[in-house]
């Protein structure tokens, strides 16, 4: 897809108002905003309104946030002040794209406050309201979530929970709900059960309702795993569609045990690519499968089938090239990582409306699908080093995506190629020292 | 750069003056903007679809469903629209419907062949799907009681088939009005009508013989919709929890609107010093300044002719449409739009309308590049749209990064819009409005001398060009 040309969009600038109750998910949903424009290069930022207020109270009590509070209701009005200037500052020194506003923004009042800051400011805004009445999901969102957050930090957790819900309650006395036609918005009801969309105005914001309406909530987790050692691993030759090693079998061997500890007896369904040690590496799995074109290596062109010296040597200036910007440098005839990025969108797509995944692919495809979640930059991202026979689960949560690394023992060489080195890969067994960017 | 003169390909149809939108096509590989191929040809994994469309006449489904009949087939989704309407004349000489032939108690001869024509059709989409190699089949009819559609959704569904309701809803009459008078009386059965007289009649007609269509409701069976408001303007998804391919058109549907204006090509005037490299921004020779001129002037007397044109078939006092010029960065294309610049007329620089990229081969003739790089020539003339020289764009590079651009042009929707690119740019632009396949993209030229324009209707786009006097025609850069 596209879409890193639209951070080009000249003068545009959308300012993303979140709207909803407590336990709605906006938080989420704000920082999933921010991720996946970051992650196709597009300058985005999240402003949380909770952040600034907490800077005056630190644990306030649910009397905080009656409407009739007014001293609370002071406060957080200056916390929202201090967020919309900031943002505003951020849209003028770092040339921001898309600046998300976090907070309730409950009320018709408060958002044309904001609205007439946007006009002021020659910023698009857009609303977008995550609205839900299903008990269960609060409830779920209350405890997953907001009994771990910073207001409640060291606080006995069922007090917490009774203390947050009447917090919810004062909300509710004053919340209304986004109804006005004129305006641009997009509303979740029930995390996805009914949406609807007002005023789209630009393809930036149908894009990033996109991207909304493929995410959901509920929990789950991602497996990732590169095939097992190759026979072109062996050798130090790139690409290629070569066998598992001896090694490389023994680890696919192993494989359903190790997912089987980590997974349980959740179903699960098993990406691969379509080139033969992914499919030899999953060939164990007892779960459906799905081969994907789009998880292929990264294509190296005139240079698959290569080792790094070979490539040093007959294409030093490409070589070179390729250290100083490794995500945007093309192979000759083959891909570089922005293409393989665009590449991905669709799978990162359908991963975040999937359950339970288990992808087991290459080491240029896994650095992208890592730095998604991750929210890696682009400098880094091509540079992190992913061992081979072992496992990642990544579990994503609300402040942030959980990362647990299962190594299967079975000895591998090492494929990481450091910044500015041809050295050969490394044929004894990988220690358990990782590097600053290892996973 | 410079193309090869001649070269062996297979043509896919007969002319690429003549939108392709309809025709089943033959597998001639990729199509212009596919992402990634597979042994199915299906894409994203996603299993046969069966978009139905629900809405009275007049609600834009037609022009609905060829837009995303367009734009999925872009995305290299094996797509086609079949509309009820072609199998309802087939069956009907003359269009000549029983008058309760939308009536829910109609007699039980009309009833026949009312299931006649609509077996008809439901069997060639299901052919298209389970047999032909389809992936999406866009069912344009329409499909008026929430039992008529259960019944299709059942039917659909014992064979594998997914089906994702679309309902067009007109809240605003004055669209509804515009679109009787944009398609539906020009047909011959109101020739000679006064315009208003015609549209009352209609619209009467319309009410007279589906008086009981049924909105889709929330409760209904077939609770997987997307209600389009007033064309977009509001969209309401219900139990969408469907899929990466639902999610695209949904994306599609938040960009798409009627297109009332032209869309206009048109060169960049050449560059100064003649020689032209992609590494160096150039500013408009001398030549190049006059072509500017003329291209505006030729440009702006078409569009006060097709004014002028249209008040009178009107026979009332029209405004006249707006005009938005889009450009890239360079200097050469800013410059080629100053005259609308300084008729007061929006000029855009986009970056995305960037040239291709021509790599290894920058400032090289094609003569040259046949000498130095001989292999890479051959590969190109294999497969031209594909193909990268070396630190060089493809054609499907350009065609994948023009997806914003694309869909923005879909936005633009009463103004009349020019854009000045390079052919490269031009080649892909075209290639989706006029839904050119992969092998002819390549080799479409826009001779200098001359402007294209593209107008919509509901049923396709139509090509027509504006000749430029005293220029000269130069396929060139």
């Amino acid at each position: 897809m596209p879409v890193y040309s639209v951070s080009n969009v000249e003068d545009l600038r959308i300012c993303v108002v979140m709207v909803g109750l407590p336990a709605r998910g906006k938080s989420l949903i704000a920082t999933k905003i921010v991720r996946y424009l970051s992650w196709l290069s597009i300058k985005a930022k999240c402003f949380n309104v909770g952040t600034y207020r907490r800077l005056q109270t630190i644990h306030p009590s649910a009397s905080f946030f009656e409407p009739d509070n007014t001293e609370g209701e002071k406060l957080r009005r200056e916390a929202a002040v201090l967020a919309t200037k900031d943002m505003i500052r951020w849209f003028e020194e770092e040339n921001g794209v898309v600046g998300i506003l976090d907070a309730t923004n409950s009320t018709v009042e408060r958002r044309n406050w904001i609205l007439q800051i946007c006009r002021e400011e020659g910023l698009e805004p857009m609303f977008v309201e995550s609205w839900c009445d299903d008990d269960e999901i609060i409830m779920h969102n209350i405890i997953e979530v907001k009994t771990r957050s910073p207001d409640y930090e060291g606080q006995d957790p069922e007090q917490s929970v009774r203390d947050f819900r009447e917090r919810i309650r004062n909300y509710e006395k004053v919340y209304q709900t986004l109804d006005d036609e004129s305006l641009t918005y997009c509303k979740i009801i029930n995390v996805g059960a009914q949406v609807i969309i007002n005023r789209i105005q630009t393809y930036m914001e149908s894009r990033i309702v996109y991207f909304l309406t493929n995410l959901h909530i509920r929990p789950r987790a991602i497996w990732l795993s590169r095939h097992g050692e190759s026979m072109f691993n062996l050798s130090g030759q790139i690409g290629g569609d070569s066998d598992l090693s001896p090694r490389g079998r023994m680890y696919a061997e192993q494989l359903p045990e190790l997912v089987r500890q980590s997974v349980g007896d959740a179903p699960l369904t098993v990406w691969t690519s379509t080139l033969k040690r992914t499919q030899q590496t999953a060939s164990k799995l007892p779960y459906p499968k799905l081969a994907w074109k789009a998880l292929d290596e990264l294509d190296s062109g005139v240079c698959d089938g290569m080792t790094y010296e070979e490539i040093e040597e007959q294409y030093p200036e490409d070589f070179k090239a390729r250290d100083d910007n490794k995500y945007e440098y093309r192979y000759p005839g083959g891909e570089s990582y922005r293409d393989l990025v665009i590449r991905l969108e669709p799978i990162i797509m359908q991963l975040e409306r999937q359950e339970n995944i288990l992808i087991v692919t290459h080491q240029a495809v896994l650095r992208c699908i890592y730095a998604y979640f991750m929210n890696v930059s682009q400098d880094q991202s091509p540079w992190m080093e992913v061992p081979l026979h072992t496992l990642i689960k990544l579990t994503p949560r609300a402040y942030g995506t959980e990362v647990t690394r299962i190594k299967a023992n079975i000895p591998a060489v090492s494929t990481f190629r450091q910044k500015g080195s041809s050295a050969k890969h490394d044929a004894t067994p990988q220690t358990t020292a990782e590097l600053h960017l290892s996973l | 750069m410079g193309e090869p003169e001649t070269h062996v390909r297979r043509r896919r149809q007969s002319s690429v003056f003549v939108d392709a939108v309809h025709d089943f096509g033959e597998d001639v590989g990729p199509a212009p903007g596919q992402l990634y191929s597979t042994d199915s040809g299906r894409l994203f994994h996603a299993g046969h679809i069966c978009i139905v469309l629900v809405g009275l006449p007049a609600r834009g489904k037609t022009h609905l469903a060829v837009g995303l009949c367009r734009y999925l087939r872009w995305l290299g989704v094996k797509t086609h629209a079949f509309h009820l309407g072609d199998y309802r004349r087939a069956e009907i000489p003359n269009d000549d419907i029983p008058a309760d032939y939308f009536l829910p108690n109609a007699s039980s001869e009309t009833v026949m062949i009312r299931q006649r024509i609509m077996s008809n059709c439901r069997n060639d989409v299901a052919a298209y799907l389970l047999e032909q190699g389809g992936q999406v089949a866009i069912f344009d009819a329409v499909n008026p009681t929430a039992a008529g559609r259960k019944a299709l959704k059942t039917w659909f569904e014992e064979k594998d088939v997914q089906v994702i309701f679309i309902e067009s809803v007109c809240t605003d009459q004055a669209l509804i009005e515009e679109n009787v008078r944009e398609v539906k009386i020009l047909s011959p059965d109101y020739q000679g009508w006064d315009e208003k007289k015609a549209i009352e009649d209609y619209l009467n007609r319309i009410h007279s013989r589906i008086p009981q269509f049924e909105t889709i409701g929330e409760s209904e069976v077939t609770s997987n919709y997307i209600k389009l408001i007033n064309y977009g303007q509001r969209l309401v998804l219900n139990g969408l929890h469907m899929g990466y391919m639902a999610n695209r058109i949904l994306l599609y549907l938040m960009n798409v609107q009627r297109r009332f204006g032209s869309v206009f090509f048109a060169r960049a005037g050449k560059a100064e010093g003649g020689e032209i490299r992609y590494k160096i921004d150039c500013n408009l020779s001398e030549e190049g300044r006059e072509y500017a001129k003329k291209l505006c002037l030729s440009l702006e007397a078409h569009r006060e002719k097709e004014h002028q044109d249209e008040k009178a078939a009107a026979g009332t006092d029209l405004p006249k449409r707006g005009l938005v010029v889009w450009t890239s960065t360079r200097s050469r294309m800013i410059q080629t739009a100053a005259g609308f610049a300084d008729k007061g007329y929006p000029v855009r620089e986009r970056a995305q309308l960037a040239q291709m990229h021509p790599g290894i081969c920058d400032g090289m003739a094609y003569e040259e590049v046949t000498k130095q790089y001989p292999k890479e020539v051959e590969k190109f003339i294999k497969d031209p749209y594909n193909f990268r020289y070396p630190r060089a764009e493809s054609y499907h590079d350009v065609a994948v990064r023009m997806e914003p651009v694309i869909l923005e042009l879909e936005r633009t929707s009463r103004e009349d819009l020019l854009i000045i690119a390079h052919k490269s740019v031009l080649r892909v632009l075209y290639g989706y409005l006029m839904a050119c396949s992969a092998t002819d993209i390549p080799f479409l030229e826009f001779p200098r001398n001359r402007i294209v324009e593209i107008k919509a209707s509901a049923y396709n786009n139509q090509v027509s060009y504006i000749d430029i006097e005293n220029v000269d025609p130069d396929l060139g850069d």
